[in-house]
């Protein structure tokens, strides 16, 4: 699961100011260039909201191939409740999930800020 | 004009020309006005650089009321917290089309990414973090009862038990699963802290919410989120991973070391420090920022508030998630691959 707005959705977004509140406001010799921009925005938008997040992991902790949206609730309601607290390797395995849940997360929307924790 | 009709009004004014109106850099939850005005008389007489503060069209329930705001400024300012003089306030949406209030306008930045990266002024960081601490120490001698400020819910209805709740109901309406919030707020509430008596908290002071000119603090900003509490709240807050901006490796505001600014708390309070009891905040103030960022989201998602910014700032829910494990589980990070 990614967080919402979704990446395509931020694009979107981004784009529509690029091309009708700053183009307009660009010398009439770049506003070209700024339309293009605003077409690479358009064509990594499609592209991102195909992307995946790794969900194997979540999967092989709880043996069962569910939808990935259903398990990673379920997954959220186990930790709420503490369920695997203190049980090996279950609670090990759930950590290490985390983890990479996190810095997939962040490799999406702010690899900067992974690097500058010392992580990639 | 309703306004400069209510400025005469309120400081017994003949007569008020306003010259200047221009809007100011601030929160994303309230708007900031520079206010320029002549007063013919009355308790303002001459010119005056003011500030007119009143909502933003869209608000998050969490926040105060201006009216409540100018009482917590005036008990802040009769303190010696250095703050803005609080001069005015109306709750009648008539003269500016929102509730506001009237502070006098003082000289500085905020901007915390610009003083945060400033290397000139890092021969001064360390007294103005000190002087941080002890601007936190006089906002936390505020203490129940007080009488001017009986609209501020008690701290049993605002501590750390209670924004658990707080938490996770918001997480059973948010559309996305977060189980490194849920794993952080399941830590918070086996680790709970016992009980401290309640002062007044800030429950916004960082880098950003206070004006720096030439070094020096002038003002300690944005009191819309303030109540009764427990001061390491403020003390993690400020200290926190996401209010550090170009600095990460300054653990006081992004602007020096903690020592100082805990040296000012500390010799102003005669109270020490519990670096455990901080930390318990600091987690907390993770899942907390984390949770705004996303209610600030949902404005431009759901709440009639298209704004890019806005959108950008749930983005910044997952920086708060790998705060919330570096701080639990620092041994786990070898795995991420």
């Amino acid at each position: 699961m990614r967080d919402l707005p979704s990446a395509a959705a931020l694009l979107a977004l981004g784009r529509e100011v690029l091309a009708h509140e700053l183009a307009p406001l660009l010398p009439e010799e770049r506003r070209p260039d700024a339309l293009l921009i605003a077409r690479c925005m358009a064509i990594a938008e499609h592209e991102m909201a195909t992307e995946e997040a790794p969900l194997r992991e979540l999967r092989s902790l709880y043996g069962s191939d569910e939808e990935p949206e259903e398990l990673l609730r379920r997954f959220a309601r186990d930790l709420r409740i503490g369920a695997f607290e203190d049980r090996e390797p279950a609670e090990p395995a759930a950590r290490a999930l985390l983890w990479r849940l996190t810095v997939a997360r962040l490799r999406r929307s702010n690899p900067q800020f992974l690097a500058a924790n010392g992580l990639r | 004009m309703a306004l400069s009709h209510f400025l005469a009004a309120a400081s017994g004014a003949r007569a008020v020309e306003i010259s200047g109106l221009e809007p100011l850099h601030g929160g994303a939850l309230q708007e900031n006005w520079g206010l320029d005005a002549r007063f013919s008389g009355g308790e303002l007489g001459g010119d005056q650089r003011l500030v007119l503060r009143t909502d933003a069209a869209t608000g998050i329930t969490a926040s105060l009321t201006r009216s409540q705001e100018f009482a917590i400024l005036k008990a802040a300012f009769a303190t010696g917290v250095t703050v803005p003089e609080p001069l005015f306030a109306s709750a009648d949406s008539t003269i500016w089309g929102r509730p506001f209030l009237i502070m006098r306008r003082v000289d500085g930045i905020a901007a915390a990414d610009r003083i945060t990266s400033d290397a000139a002024l890092d021969p001064a960081f360390p007294a103005i973090a000190h002087r941080l601490g002890c601007e936190l120490a006089r906002i936390h001698a505020i203490r129940p009862p007080r009488p001017d400020l009986a609209f501020l819910p008690p701290a049993t209805e605002t501590g750390p038990e209670r924004q658990i709740v707080g938490f996770r109901a918001y997480l059973d309406r948010h559309p996305v699963p977060r189980p490194v919030l849920e794993w952080g707020i399941r830590w918070l509430e086996t680790h709970l802290p016992s009980p401290a008596g309640p002062v007044l908290c800030h429950h916004d002071f960082r880098t950003g919410n206070y004006l720096l000119d030439g070094g020096v603090v002038t003002a300690i900003l944005d009191w819309e989120f303030a109540g009764w509490g427990d001061s390491d709240e403020d003390i993690a807050w400020f200290c926190c991973k996401s209010w550090r901006f170009a600095r990460l490796d300054r653990e006081a505001g992004g602007i020096a070391d903690r020592a100082p600014f805990y040296r000012g708390y500390e010799s102003t309070t005669g109270r020490r420090i519990d670096p455990q009891r901080v930390h318990f905040w600091e987690v907390l103030a993770s899942v907390r920022w984390a949770v705004i960022a996303l209610q600030q989201c949902d404005r431009h998602m759901t709440a009639g508030a298209p704004d890019l910014d806005l959108a950008l700032t749930g983005r910044r829910a997952g920086e708060c998630e790998l705060e919330i494990l570096m701080l639990l589980d620092r041994a786990g990070s070898c795995c991420d691959a």
